[in-house]
Protein backbone atom coordinates (compact mmCIF):
# COMPACT_ATOMS: atom_id res chain seq x y z
CA UNK A 1 0.00 0.00 0.00
CA UNK A 2 1.65 3.13 -1.04
CA UNK A 3 1.53 6.49 0.54
CA UNK A 4 -1.02 7.96 -1.96
CA UNK A 5 -3.16 5.38 -0.95
CA UNK A 6 -3.03 5.56 2.35
CA UNK A 7 -4.14 9.57 2.09
CA UNK A 8 -6.73 8.90 -0.38
CA UNK A 9 -8.37 6.53 2.18
CA UNK A 10 -7.69 9.03 4.74
CA UNK A 11 -10.23 11.29 2.47
CA UNK A 12 -12.64 9.07 1.68
CA UNK A 13 -12.84 8.80 5.26
CA UNK A 14 -13.21 12.53 6.16
CA UNK A 15 -15.49 13.18 3.70
CA UNK A 16 -17.95 10.42 4.37
CA UNK A 17 -17.27 11.09 8.19
CA UNK A 18 -16.90 7.95 9.41
CA UNK A 19 -15.83 7.15 12.95
CA UNK A 20 -13.91 3.88 12.09
CA UNK A 21 -12.49 2.11 9.44
CA UNK A 22 -10.58 -0.86 9.17
CA UNK A 23 -9.12 -2.45 5.53
CA UNK A 24 -6.81 -5.60 5.31
CA UNK A 25 -4.47 -5.56 2.03
CA UNK A 26 -1.92 -7.37 0.72
CA UNK A 27 -0.85 -8.60 4.19
CA UNK A 28 -1.15 -4.81 5.48
CA UNK A 29 -4.22 -3.87 7.97
CA UNK A 30 -4.86 -0.58 8.61
CA UNK A 31 -7.28 1.07 11.06
CA UNK A 32 -8.78 4.33 11.41
CA UNK A 33 -10.32 6.08 14.29
CA UNK A 34 -11.08 9.42 14.12
CA UNK A 35 -13.03 11.62 17.09
CA UNK A 36 -13.80 14.79 18.44
CA UNK A 37 -10.82 14.78 20.94
CA UNK A 38 -8.44 12.21 20.06
CA UNK A 39 -7.60 9.94 16.85
CA UNK A 40 -5.73 6.62 17.10
CA UNK A 41 -4.89 4.59 14.27
CA UNK A 42 -2.84 1.41 14.02
CA UNK A 43 -0.69 -0.06 11.85
CA UNK A 44 0.35 -3.56 12.93
CA UNK A 45 3.79 -3.60 13.48
CA UNK A 46 4.12 -7.51 12.66
CA UNK A 47 1.67 -7.23 9.65
CA UNK A 48 3.12 -4.23 8.30
CA UNK A 49 6.29 -3.72 7.14
CA UNK A 50 6.03 -2.01 4.12
CA UNK A 51 4.43 0.57 6.11
CA UNK A 52 6.96 3.05 8.20
CA UNK A 53 6.26 5.39 10.66
CA UNK A 54 7.14 8.42 8.46
CA UNK A 55 5.07 7.79 5.62
CA UNK A 56 2.10 7.47 7.80
CA UNK A 57 2.35 10.14 10.05
CA UNK A 58 2.75 12.64 7.14
CA UNK A 59 -0.74 13.20 5.93
CA UNK A 60 -1.17 14.22 9.21
CA UNK A 61 1.52 16.58 9.25
CA UNK A 62 -0.14 18.42 6.32
CA UNK A 63 -3.05 18.83 7.86
CA UNK A 64 -3.43 19.36 11.82
CA UNK A 65 -6.56 20.25 12.27
CA UNK A 66 -7.84 17.69 9.91
CA UNK A 67 -10.54 15.54 11.66
CA UNK A 68 -8.44 12.37 11.26
CA UNK A 69 -4.82 12.19 12.32
CA UNK A 70 -3.14 9.04 11.80
CA UNK A 71 -0.36 8.22 13.66
CA UNK A 72 1.77 4.88 14.06
CA UNK A 73 5.26 3.97 15.37
CA UNK A 74 6.94 0.69 16.17
CA UNK A 75 5.07 0.51 19.40
CA UNK A 76 1.81 0.40 18.12
CA UNK A 77 -0.89 2.31 19.26
CA UNK A 78 -0.78 6.66 19.86
CA UNK A 79 -3.11 8.31 21.08
CA UNK A 80 -2.90 11.97 20.18
CA UNK A 81 -3.77 14.61 22.77
CA UNK A 82 -5.28 17.64 20.31
CA UNK A 83 -6.23 20.92 21.53
CA UNK A 84 -10.06 21.93 21.55
CA UNK A 85 -9.94 25.15 21.67
CA UNK A 86 -7.58 28.11 19.49
CA UNK A 87 -5.70 29.48 22.00
CA UNK A 88 -1.66 29.89 23.11
CA UNK A 89 0.04 27.06 24.57
CA UNK A 90 1.95 26.73 27.68
CA UNK A 91 3.59 23.60 28.89
CA UNK A 92 3.87 24.92 32.50
CA UNK A 93 1.93 26.73 35.34
CA UNK A 94 3.81 29.71 34.78
CA UNK A 95 7.08 31.54 33.42
CA UNK A 96 9.99 29.48 34.77
CA UNK A 97 8.15 26.97 36.67
CA UNK A 98 8.96 23.33 35.51
CA UNK A 99 6.86 21.86 32.28
CA UNK A 100 3.98 19.88 33.43
CA UNK A 101 4.86 17.13 30.67
CA UNK A 102 7.72 16.31 29.29
CA UNK A 103 9.14 13.35 26.59
CA UNK A 104 9.41 9.88 28.37
CA UNK A 105 7.39 11.26 31.45
CA UNK A 106 4.54 8.29 32.08
CA UNK A 107 1.11 10.35 33.01
CA UNK A 108 -2.25 9.25 34.19
CA UNK A 109 -5.79 9.69 33.26
CA UNK A 110 -7.11 13.48 34.23
CA UNK A 111 -3.68 14.68 34.73
CA UNK A 112 -2.71 17.97 33.36
CA UNK A 113 -0.03 18.13 30.43
CA UNK A 114 -0.67 21.45 29.58
CA UNK A 115 -2.29 25.13 29.17
CA UNK A 116 -3.43 26.85 26.42
CA UNK A 117 -4.65 30.86 27.53
CA UNK A 118 -7.52 32.14 25.46
CA UNK A 119 -9.15 35.33 26.77
CA UNK A 120 -7.15 35.35 29.67
CA UNK A 121 -9.08 31.66 30.29
CA UNK A 122 -6.38 29.35 31.17
CA UNK A 123 -7.39 25.87 29.99
CA UNK A 124 -5.81 22.97 31.71
CA UNK A 125 -5.47 20.72 29.34
CA UNK A 126 -5.74 16.53 30.65
CA UNK A 127 -4.78 13.73 29.63
CA UNK A 128 -7.05 11.10 28.61
CA UNK A 129 -4.81 8.49 28.80
CA UNK A 130 -2.26 6.18 30.98
CA UNK A 131 0.85 6.32 29.38
CA UNK A 132 3.93 7.53 28.19
CA UNK A 133 4.35 10.89 26.47
CA UNK A 134 6.45 10.11 23.56
CA UNK A 135 6.02 13.53 21.43
CA UNK A 136 5.47 16.90 22.02
CA UNK A 137 4.37 18.90 18.97
CA UNK A 138 4.18 22.62 20.33
CA UNK A 139 6.83 24.82 21.64
CA UNK A 140 5.86 26.57 24.63
CA UNK A 141 4.28 29.89 24.07
CA UNK A 142 3.09 29.35 20.56
CA UNK A 143 -0.32 29.59 19.12
CA UNK A 144 -1.96 26.83 18.54
CA UNK A 145 -5.64 25.88 16.36
CA UNK A 146 -8.32 23.90 16.70
CA UNK A 147 -7.80 20.46 16.67
CA UNK A 148 -3.85 20.55 16.50
CA UNK A 149 -2.11 18.57 17.39
CA UNK A 150 -0.39 18.75 21.15
CA UNK A 151 1.23 15.74 22.47
CA UNK A 152 1.14 11.64 21.51
CA UNK A 153 0.86 9.05 24.71
CA UNK A 154 1.50 5.36 24.20
CA UNK A 155 -0.92 4.20 26.77
CA UNK A 156 -0.33 1.26 29.11
CA UNK A 157 -2.36 -1.55 28.18
CA UNK B 1 -17.98 31.02 59.78
CA UNK B 2 -18.82 34.40 57.95
CA UNK B 3 -17.80 37.10 59.46
CA UNK B 4 -21.13 39.63 60.47
CA UNK B 5 -20.00 42.16 57.60
CA UNK B 6 -20.38 39.69 54.94
CA UNK B 7 -23.18 37.49 56.08
CA UNK B 8 -25.62 40.22 56.57
CA UNK B 9 -25.24 41.92 53.36
CA UNK B 10 -25.66 38.08 51.95
CA UNK B 11 -28.55 37.40 53.83
CA UNK B 12 -30.35 40.32 52.23
CA UNK B 13 -29.15 39.56 49.06
CA UNK B 14 -30.64 35.96 49.73
CA UNK B 15 -34.04 36.84 50.91
CA UNK B 16 -34.68 39.87 48.11
CA UNK B 17 -32.85 37.24 45.00
CA UNK B 18 -33.88 33.47 46.47
CA UNK B 19 -32.77 32.44 43.31
CA UNK B 20 -29.30 33.69 43.07
CA UNK B 21 -28.33 30.37 44.66
CA UNK B 22 -24.69 31.17 46.02
CA UNK B 23 -22.64 29.25 48.59
CA UNK B 24 -20.16 31.42 50.24
CA UNK B 25 -17.19 29.78 51.65
CA UNK B 26 -15.09 32.04 54.23
CA UNK B 27 -11.22 31.45 54.59
CA UNK B 28 -9.83 34.13 57.43
CA UNK B 29 -6.27 33.38 55.22
CA UNK B 30 -5.49 31.09 52.20
CA UNK B 31 -2.79 30.71 50.04
CA UNK B 32 -4.88 31.22 46.91
CA UNK B 33 -8.92 30.88 46.46
CA UNK B 34 -8.30 29.81 43.02
CA UNK B 35 -6.45 26.69 44.56
CA UNK B 36 -9.20 26.05 47.22
CA UNK B 37 -11.50 26.96 44.60
CA UNK B 38 -10.19 24.80 41.54
CA UNK B 39 -9.69 21.98 44.59
CA UNK B 40 -13.58 22.63 45.31
CA UNK B 41 -14.51 22.25 41.37
CA UNK B 42 -12.67 19.06 40.59
CA UNK B 43 -14.52 17.50 43.69
CA UNK B 44 -17.72 18.22 41.97
CA UNK B 45 -18.77 21.92 43.75
CA UNK B 46 -21.55 23.30 42.49
CA UNK B 47 -22.78 26.12 40.26
CA UNK B 48 -22.31 29.10 42.59
CA UNK B 49 -20.11 27.77 45.07
CA UNK B 50 -17.81 30.61 46.13
CA UNK B 51 -14.11 31.00 48.11
CA UNK B 52 -13.75 34.22 49.68
CA UNK B 53 -10.63 34.85 52.07
CA UNK B 54 -9.66 38.00 54.25
CA UNK B 55 -6.56 37.66 53.18
CA UNK B 56 -4.11 35.79 50.02
CA UNK B 57 -0.33 35.00 51.23
CA UNK B 58 0.30 33.91 47.27
CA UNK B 59 -2.61 35.68 45.66
CA UNK B 60 -2.03 35.36 42.10
CA UNK B 61 -2.64 36.73 38.78
CA UNK B 62 -2.40 35.95 35.22
CA UNK B 63 0.43 33.67 34.18
CA UNK B 64 2.48 33.88 37.49
CA UNK B 65 1.97 37.70 37.94
CA UNK B 66 1.07 38.16 41.64
CA UNK B 67 -2.10 39.58 42.85
CA UNK B 68 -0.89 41.44 46.82
CA UNK B 69 -3.45 40.46 48.64
CA UNK B 70 -2.84 42.18 52.64
CA UNK B 71 -5.37 41.19 55.24
CA UNK B 72 -8.54 43.15 55.30
CA UNK B 73 -7.69 45.35 52.18
CA UNK B 74 -9.31 43.81 49.46
CA UNK B 75 -12.20 41.47 48.23
CA UNK B 76 -10.48 38.26 47.39
CA UNK B 77 -12.87 35.63 45.81
CA UNK B 78 -12.89 33.03 43.26
CA UNK B 79 -16.42 31.90 41.62
CA UNK B 80 -17.38 28.12 40.71
CA UNK B 81 -19.27 28.72 37.08
CA UNK B 82 -20.47 25.17 35.43
CA UNK B 83 -21.16 26.24 32.21
CA UNK B 84 -23.82 24.02 29.99
CA UNK B 85 -21.81 22.31 27.61
CA UNK B 86 -24.28 23.44 25.00
CA UNK B 87 -23.38 26.90 25.19
CA UNK B 88 -21.19 27.29 22.68
CA UNK B 89 -19.72 30.98 22.77
CA UNK B 90 -19.76 30.75 26.66
CA UNK B 91 -15.91 30.10 26.92
CA UNK B 92 -14.66 32.85 24.88
CA UNK B 93 -16.74 35.83 26.23
CA UNK B 94 -16.43 34.11 30.05
CA UNK B 95 -13.53 36.18 30.97
CA UNK B 96 -15.33 39.63 29.75
CA UNK B 97 -18.75 38.88 31.43
CA UNK B 98 -16.78 38.66 34.61
CA UNK B 99 -15.12 42.34 34.06
CA UNK B 100 -18.75 43.49 33.01
CA UNK B 101 -20.18 41.68 36.50
CA UNK B 102 -17.68 43.29 38.30
CA UNK B 103 -17.89 46.63 37.26
CA UNK B 104 -21.49 45.88 37.41
CA UNK B 105 -21.38 45.29 41.20
CA UNK B 106 -18.98 48.14 41.70
CA UNK B 107 -21.98 50.42 40.31
CA UNK B 108 -24.36 48.76 42.56
CA UNK B 109 -22.77 49.24 45.38
CA UNK B 110 -21.09 52.18 45.59
CA UNK B 111 -22.47 54.05 42.43
CA UNK B 112 -18.92 54.30 41.27
CA UNK B 113 -18.12 53.86 36.99
CA UNK B 114 -15.30 51.81 36.13
CA UNK B 115 -13.16 51.54 32.82
CA UNK B 116 -12.92 47.80 31.40
CA UNK B 117 -9.56 47.37 29.47
CA UNK B 118 -9.37 44.60 27.55
CA UNK B 119 -10.13 41.75 28.50
CA UNK B 120 -11.05 42.31 31.73
CA UNK B 121 -9.08 44.55 33.95
CA UNK B 122 -11.15 46.88 35.89
CA UNK B 123 -9.70 50.40 35.78
CA UNK B 124 -10.32 53.84 37.48
CA UNK B 125 -7.75 56.42 34.79
CA UNK B 126 -5.13 55.22 34.28
CA UNK B 127 -4.58 52.57 37.77
CA UNK B 128 -5.90 49.14 38.00
CA UNK B 129 -8.97 48.72 40.70
CA UNK B 130 -9.37 45.26 40.21
CA UNK B 131 -8.20 41.72 38.51
CA UNK B 132 -9.58 38.76 36.79
CA UNK B 133 -8.28 35.53 35.89
CA UNK B 134 -10.07 32.43 34.74
CA UNK B 135 -9.46 29.02 34.76
CA UNK B 136 -11.42 26.39 32.99
CA UNK B 137 -11.50 22.74 34.43
CA UNK B 138 -12.49 19.60 32.54
CA UNK B 139 -13.38 21.65 29.44
CA UNK B 140 -16.06 20.14 26.55
CA UNK B 141 -17.14 17.67 29.22
CA UNK B 142 -19.93 17.49 31.22
CA UNK B 143 -17.58 17.83 33.95
CA UNK B 144 -16.23 21.13 32.51
CA UNK B 145 -15.56 24.11 35.11
CA UNK B 146 -14.75 27.53 35.28
CA UNK B 147 -13.19 29.12 38.22
CA UNK B 148 -13.17 32.79 38.11
CA UNK B 149 -10.66 34.80 40.58
CA UNK B 150 -11.83 38.29 41.50
CA UNK B 151 -8.96 40.72 43.33
CA UNK B 152 -10.47 44.37 44.24
CA UNK B 153 -8.76 46.49 46.23
CA UNK B 154 -10.84 48.09 49.05
CA UNK B 155 -8.20 50.28 50.51
CA UNK B 156 -4.92 51.14 49.80
CA UNK B 157 -2.80 49.26 52.07
CA UNK B 158 1.04 49.62 52.16
CA UNK B 159 1.82 48.08 48.36
CA UNK B 160 5.32 47.47 47.23
CA UNK B 161 6.03 50.91 45.23
CA UNK B 162 6.00 49.49 42.01
CA UNK B 163 2.31 47.85 42.58
CA UNK B 164 1.60 51.29 44.30
CA UNK B 165 2.10 53.29 41.48
CA UNK B 166 -0.31 51.34 38.71
CA UNK B 167 -2.94 50.57 41.63
CA UNK B 168 -5.85 52.21 42.99
CA UNK B 169 -8.52 51.26 45.74
CA UNK B 170 -12.48 51.78 46.38
CA UNK B 171 -12.05 54.08 49.19
CA UNK B 172 -8.95 55.86 47.65
CA UNK B 173 -11.52 56.87 45.13
CA UNK B 174 -14.41 57.71 46.84
CA UNK B 175 -12.41 59.25 49.81
CA UNK B 176 -15.00 57.61 52.37
CA UNK B 177 -14.92 54.06 53.99
CA UNK B 178 -15.90 51.11 51.93
CA UNK B 179 -18.98 48.26 53.50
CA UNK B 180 -16.71 45.64 51.90
CA UNK B 181 -19.90 43.04 52.66
CA UNK B 182 -22.01 45.26 50.10
CA UNK B 183 -19.40 45.14 47.33
CA UNK B 184 -19.28 41.31 47.95
CA UNK B 185 -22.45 40.93 47.15
CA UNK B 186 -23.49 43.49 44.71
CA UNK B 187 -20.45 41.65 42.65
CA UNK B 188 -21.69 38.41 43.56
CA UNK B 189 -25.35 38.66 42.20
CA UNK B 190 -24.01 40.34 39.38
CA UNK B 191 -21.74 37.70 38.30
CA UNK B 192 -24.60 35.40 38.23
CA UNK B 193 -27.05 37.27 36.65
CA UNK B 194 -23.92 38.24 34.30
CA UNK B 195 -23.08 34.32 33.51
CA UNK B 196 -27.11 33.37 33.16
CA UNK B 197 -27.33 36.04 30.85
CA UNK B 198 -24.19 34.97 28.78
CA UNK B 199 -25.43 31.43 28.75
CA UNK B 200 -28.47 32.46 26.44
CA UNK B 201 -26.49 34.18 24.59
CA UNK B 202 -23.47 37.06 23.80
CA UNK B 203 -25.57 39.93 23.00
CA UNK B 204 -25.89 41.89 25.96
CA UNK B 205 -22.50 41.21 26.99
CA UNK B 206 -20.66 42.79 23.79
CA UNK B 207 -23.43 45.43 24.52
CA UNK B 208 -22.24 46.11 28.07
CA UNK B 209 -18.33 45.49 27.85
CA UNK B 210 -18.13 47.32 24.58
CA UNK B 211 -19.79 50.65 26.36
CA UNK B 212 -17.35 50.58 29.25
CA UNK B 213 -14.51 50.29 27.20
CA UNK B 214 -12.89 53.63 25.84
CA UNK B 215 -9.80 52.05 25.63
CA UNK B 216 -11.05 49.40 22.90
CA UNK B 217 -10.94 51.70 20.51
CA UNK B 218 -7.91 54.19 19.67
CA UNK B 219 -5.40 53.17 21.99
CA UNK B 220 -1.83 52.20 21.06
CA UNK B 221 -1.19 49.03 21.80
CA UNK B 222 2.45 47.06 21.66
CA UNK B 223 2.78 43.63 21.90
CA UNK B 224 6.16 41.60 20.53
CA UNK B 225 8.07 43.67 18.53
CA UNK B 226 4.67 45.19 16.92
CA UNK B 227 1.88 48.16 17.23
CA UNK B 228 -0.45 49.33 16.00
CA UNK B 229 -4.24 50.69 17.58
CA UNK B 230 -7.31 48.99 19.27
CA UNK B 231 -10.29 48.90 16.80
CA UNK B 232 -12.88 47.46 18.75
CA UNK B 233 -13.97 43.56 19.80
CA UNK B 234 -15.20 41.13 17.40
CA UNK B 235 -18.12 39.44 18.91
CA UNK B 236 -16.18 36.05 19.97
CA UNK B 237 -14.18 38.89 22.10
CA UNK B 238 -10.92 39.02 19.99
CA UNK B 239 -9.56 42.50 20.35
CA UNK B 240 -8.98 43.84 16.98
CA UNK B 241 -5.72 45.92 16.29
CA UNK B 242 -5.07 47.60 13.40
CA UNK B 243 -1.47 48.20 12.23
CA UNK B 244 0.70 48.87 9.51
CA UNK B 245 0.13 45.58 7.54
CA UNK B 246 -3.48 45.02 8.03
CA UNK B 247 -6.22 43.78 11.25
CA UNK B 248 -5.04 41.71 13.41
CA UNK B 249 -7.47 40.00 15.82
CA UNK B 250 -6.07 38.82 19.48
CA UNK B 251 -7.26 36.40 21.83
CA UNK B 252 -3.94 35.51 24.26
CA UNK B 253 -0.92 36.99 25.14
CA UNK B 254 1.06 39.83 26.32
CA UNK B 255 -0.10 43.36 25.19
CA UNK B 256 1.47 46.74 26.50
CA UNK B 257 -0.64 49.92 26.52
CA UNK B 258 1.00 52.83 26.82
CA UNK B 259 -1.75 55.05 27.67
CA UNK B 260 -1.89 52.92 31.42
CA UNK B 261 0.85 53.14 34.00
CA UNK B 262 3.34 51.05 33.68
CA UNK B 263 3.32 47.45 34.95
Amino acid sequence: MTLDEIKQLIEFIKSHELSEFELEHDGVKIRIKSGLSHHVVTVPHAAAPPVSAAPVAAPAAAAPAAPVAPVADEGGELAIVKSPIVGTFYRAAEPGAKPLAAVGDIVRKGQVLCIIEAMKLMNEIDSEYDGEITSIYVENAQAVQYGERLFAIRPTS
Amino acid sequence: MLPDDLAAPLGALRGRRPEVNLAVRWHASVPSTMDVASTLAAGGAAHGVVVVADQQTAGRGRRGHVWVSPPGAGLYLSFIARPAIAASTFLSLVTLAAGVAVRDGILAAQGLAVDLKWPNDVMVGRRKLAGILAEGLALGTAGQAVVIGVGLNLRGSSYPPDVAARATSLEGELGRTVDRGQVMAEVLAALWDRLAALESGPGDILQAWRAASPSAIGSRVEWDAKSGTTAGIDDSGALLIRTSSGVERVIAGELQWPAFARP
